[in-house]
């Protein structure tokens, strides 16, 4: 499973935010994207996560395991995506959170999967909790794990550890980084901290509107 | 928090609201409790012969006006979303009274009325039963419609408060890389948030649709009427037995919507493992339905249009036989308004004194009260738009008796002033506490005194919501019927007074001419308002 960038480039009202450049990242692989402020880099995520909205325009292609995505809407895509916030729903519960995303199967089976996410993000008995209740690393494992749960065929990740305190912050990335190479799938990750990026792994730079390696 | 008018203390500060506003209201709420053990007046009641099917037909019609505009409202929302032209819609559509349009949508609907004439012809307008009809159904169309863009505007408040920390919207984007598609992502997310806001916005519409007297009078049954009406001719009748009928039919109603409340409430409660079992279904590819969403918004847009642009072709009618398309004009209507112009002018200056009023005592108490306290005054507030108006009013009209103030000017103005500031409170308290109060702080910094910081920033910051609090109060105000007919005694009429009077059989044309009265003025009002209330600074 890859995904692929072909030619991508932003403009904003007629001004160039992206030149156009290529990517490709490979199963299991995260490539860590970073640049400054407003360079257009959540931008980017919109466009490949097919959300882009007006001001923004862009061109080029987005290729996910073989298939072209143009025109897709996002829901269709299975494209993963963790923002700044952890965005929990907080009329549901976290183990509803954690439902949302599922496929449709047999409810034993979906109870099993949650049981399993909620062991594996340390929140066992937490369930039924509202999300409101969570500490800011929990409501962050979860919403991984709630992502990780829809089965996407890529992750996006735009700041995700921005708004976690330094001690949070770097257990948090081992977690997310730990499961998404777990899960064997590509990764595109924007931030404007290099010591978010994980260790070993590609980091490109945006600055004055092109990607070069950094 | 830094309350530059900090000297006005907070006793002197909330004196006038609690002396002008709430203790009438209280007073008001308390003169109905001697109906509680009136015995005589409940067996009255018990055997007058309309009653079951009077009450069965309030909560029908409340109940299926409030379900279709909240249906109308969520697949508005869902579809097109808090657009800038919705919005203004919306707006407009609130300003617009109930009462006007109700006679403008009867003049439409009705055998002799403008479909017919489009769509059927003929020498003689056809058996239609279309208004008065015995299911209430033109009174719960009417009510359905009129309530949308009440239930919108609340819900754009609702959007655009939530959306200022991007997190709806986040979270809509969130559902959808869950693999749910915009109309699923509706559904599951923003819908259940939002009507867990929209609750007291929908009990207001249910409960005033359940008991709205001046648009039943126009378009509702009659054979058996709602209960708002039998309560109504109770109340106005000579005869003190009736009238003590009428409060403890008030009483009996307001219980029974409490009832109906709970039940509807438990109700709920029982939906809801089934509701959760659909919010975590799994991913949906549902649509956005944008064409239902559009149509849905044009057919209640062109009916308001319609309905208005019918009241002002009637009024400039002299005569306007069946089936012809067009009147003959003429400008009698307008002629014999202008003749008699006092409630009009009543109706304007008591829409404007008490607007004032209210928005005045609203930002005194706000100064100079601890938000802490400011749940007394709203509870207060919204209890009184929760209640049967006519709870509220036949109440009011006993403490005024009693104080020898029906009749009387002083009477009229405190009666308008009850809607109007508790609509006025509601509106005010939420901007005005969001109020960023580190500029008082700078203002007060750089030597401003506490008068010259609430006028030169404080004030001219939260114009907008100030206005747009004045202009509600002042719609609220002009389409007062009930307190005003109660409480004016025959004495003095105002613009409702009078168009429900003539709705009742009088000349179309001037019926129609004083529709136009009631909706021109909050129309021009809330233009204005969002004209001056434009920030200079963006």
């Amino acid at each position: 499973m890859a995904l692929s960038l072909a030619q991508v480039s932003i403009m904003l009202a007629g001004r160039r935010l992206i030149a156009p450049f290529s990517l490709e990242i490979g199963p299991g692989e995260t490539v860590t994207l970073m640049g400054p402020s407003g360079a257009g880099k959540s931008t980017l995520l919109a466009f490949i996560a097919g959300d882009l909205e007006a001001p923004f325009t862009a061109s080029g292609h987005v290729v996910l395991d073989g298939t072209p995505l143009d025109g897709v809407a996002p829901e269709r895509r299975h494209i993963g995506r963790l923002f700044q916030d952890d965005l929990l729903f907080p009329h549901l519960t976290v183990a509803e959170n954690l439902a949302f995303g599922m496929p449709r199967e047999p409810r034993a089976e979906r109870h099993s999967k949650i049981g399993a996410a909620l062991s594996e993000a340390g929140l066992e008995g937490f369930g039924d909790r509202p999300p409101h209740t969570l500490s800011g690393g929990q409501r962050a494992r979860v919403a991984l794990m709630r992502a990780l749960l829809a089965g996407p065929q890529a992750m996006l990740l735009d700041e995700p550890f921005n708004k976690l305190d330094a001690e949070r912050r770097a257990a948090m990335r081992d977690f997310v980084f730990r499961h998404i190479a777990a899960s064997g799938i590509p990764c595109l990750m924007v931030t404007h901290d290099r010591a978010d990026a994980p260790l070993n792994g590609r980091v490109l730079m945006l600055k004055e509107s092109q990607v070069t390696d950094a | 928090m830094a309350r530059p008018l900090r000297r006005l203390n907070a006793l002197t500060g909330a004196a006038p609201l609690i002396l002008l506003w709430a203790v009438p209201l209280l007073l008001s709420l308390a003169a109905l409790l001697p109906s509680l053990g009136d015995g005589k007046a409940l067996a009255r009641l018990l055997a007058h012969p309309q009653l079951g099917s009077a009450l069965a037909l309030s909560l029908f019609t409340g109940l299926a006006a409030t379900a279709l505009a909240l249906a109308a409202t969520l697949l508005i929302l869902a579809g097109t979303g808090a657009t800038r032209v919705m919005r203004i819609m919306a707006a407009a559509g609130v300003a617009l009274p109930h009462l006007a349009f109700a006679i403008g949508f009867g003049f439409l609907i009705m055998p002799s009325g403008l479909l017919a004439r489009v769509f059927v012809g003929g020498e003689t307008p056809p058996g239609w039963i279309t208004v008065q009809d015995p299911w209430g159904l033109a009174l719960i169309v009417a009510l359905a419609i009129k309530e949308v863009p009440f239930l919108l505007t609340a819900a754009f408040g609702i959007l655009s408060r939530k959306e200022a920390a991007g997190l709806l919207a986040q979270q809509a984007r969130a559902a959808r890389s869950l693999g749910h598609g915009e109309g699923s992502a509706f559904l599951r997310v923003l819908m259940p948030q939002l009507l867990a806001e929209l609750r007291w916005p929908l009990l207001i519409v249910f409960v005033y649709g359940a008991t709205v007297v001046d648009m039943a009078l126009v378009l509702g049954p009659t054979q058996p009427p709602t209960v708002a009406v039998v309560i109504w001719h109770a109340l106005n009748d000579a005869d003190p037995q009736e009238n003590q009928m009428g409060l403890q039919a008030t009483l009996l109603l307001t219980l029974l919507l409490g009832l109906a409340i709970a039940l509807l409430s438990a109700g709920l409660g029982a939906l809801r493992k089934p509701y959760r079992t659909f919010l975590t279904a799994g991913p949906s590819a549902l649509a956005a339905p944008r064409r239902s969403a559009r149509l849905m918004s044009i057919l209640i847009g062109t009916i308001t249009l319609a309905a208005l642009l019918l009241l002002l072709v009637l009024s400039l009618s002299q005569r306007w036989p069946y089936p012809a398309l067009s009147p003959v004009f003429g400008a009698a209507a307008w002629e014999t308004l202008a003749a008699a112009p006092a409630p009009l002018v009543l109706s304007l200056v008591l829409a404007l004194t008490t607007a004032a009023t209210a928005t005045a005592l609203g930002l005194l108490w706000f100064e100079t009260q601890n938000p802490a306290h400011d749940r007394w005054v709203t509870g207060l507030a919204l209890l009184s738009l929760a209640l049967p108006q006519l709870a509220i009013a036949g109440g009011q009209y006993r403490v005024f008796l009693g104080l020898g103030l029906t009749g009387s000017l002083a009477g009229l103005f405190l009666a308008h002033l009850a809607p109007v500031a508790a609509y006025v409170l509601i509106v005010l308290q939420g901007p005005y506490r969001a109020f960023d109060a580190r500029y008082a702080m700078v203002a007060r910094g750089l030597s401003a005194s506490p008068a010259r910081t609430f006028l030169r920033v404080k004030l001219p910051l939260l114009k907008a919501p100030v206005l747009t609090a004045f202009a509600i109060g002042f719609a609220v105000s002009i389409v007062q019927f009930v307190p005003a007919q109660l409480i004016a005694g025959g004495r003095y009429s105002t613009l409702p007074i009078e168009a429900v009077t003539l709705s009742s059989g009088g000349s179309r044309a001037l019926t129609a001419a004083y529709a136009l009265a009631l909706a021109v003025p909050p129309l021009l009002v809330f233009m204005g308002t969002s004209l001056l209330g434009r920030p200079r600074w963006r």
